[in-house]
């Protein structure tokens, strides 16, 4: 299965302009999500959204990369998932390409147990985690994901 | 897209919206112990069976739990595999990003 998401999207503007929508908290703020991020290398920085199961609807971000007008990397820790998002920015004819990479989900679903396993859904997975078990692709990596979930976002 | 993703798709919607309630997940926790009757389903909650009737349904709609019949009696299950949708946070952020970068696109056209 799949452990990355990829996507491309065309905007008929220029780069300076789609960056400013990009690599803006408050245009963000509208497209996206409520956020306090600033464009500064090293800025750590909040969406925050409505939770869900297993999510409290907060995401914490750091901006890792920033390359006007061009990428913007940021690490995306939310829930269970520690990932990176990526947003690159290509000059085409009549436009801009935006490439986006969401990366890092290898583990999410042992993530995901270690999660709801703290949280009073205990007894379910007594009965449902063999059959998510029989999902996760690298069983081996799992110790390592578990040791970089944070504590704090569980 | 053709009709069998869609019908995944929406099914993996509905998946994460059902146990967002805190009385279906209460549900499916004392399903998660064995099969029920409706009637020792209502016990422990302050709800009428009725209620507790609606939660079953939107939990069977979207095939968290099932029914079969057992002489005068419904029982129900936990069908524990379906929660799989929920786990998929690939799935649920792919979703998530289509409408972002749709929004994205109508935000640039507003703010021209």
């Amino acid at each position: 299965m799949k452990r990355d998401i990829k996507m491309e999207a065309f905007y008929p503007y220029p780069p300076e302009r789609v960056w400013r929508a990009v690599a803006d908290g408050k245009a963000m703020a509208k497209w996206l999500m409520p956020n306090d991020f600033e464009p500064k290398l090293g800025h750590k920085f909040q969406f925050r959204t409505k939770p869900a199961p297993g999510f409290d609807g907060i995401v914490h971000c750091e901006v890792l990369e920033l390359q006007e007008p061009r990428l913007l990397r940021i690490s995306w820790r939310g829930g269970p998932i520690d990932t990176v998002l990526k947003f690159l920015l290509e000059p085409v004819q009549g436009g801009t390409k935006l490439s986006l990479e969401h990366t890092g989900f290898t583990g999410v679903k042992g993530l995901m147990i270690s999660y709801m396993m703290s949280s009073g859904w205990k007894k379910m997975f007594r009965t449902s985690l063999p059959a998510v078990i029989k999902n996760i692709d690298r069983l081996d990596e799992l110790p390592q994901d578990l040791k970089s979930c944070d504590p704090e976002t569980v | 897209m053709n009709q069998i993703t869609k019908t995944s798709r929406q099914a993996d919607i509905d998946a994460f919206t059902a146990i967002a309630h805190p009385a279906r997940r209460q549900i499916l926790d004392l399903l998660a112990v064995g099969e029920s009757s409706v009637q020792n389903l209502a016990e422990p909650f302050e709800m009428s069976r009725p209620a507790v009737s609606q939660h079953l349904r939107v939990l069977l709609d979207v095939g968290l739990v099932e029914v079969r019949r057992s002489g005068r009696e419904q029982r129900y299950r936990l069908r524990a595999e379906r929660l799989e949708a929920v786990y998929d946070w690939v799935a649920h952020y792919t979703r998530f990003w289509e409408e972002k970068l749709d929004n994205l696109g109508k935000y640039l056209e507003e703010n021209e």
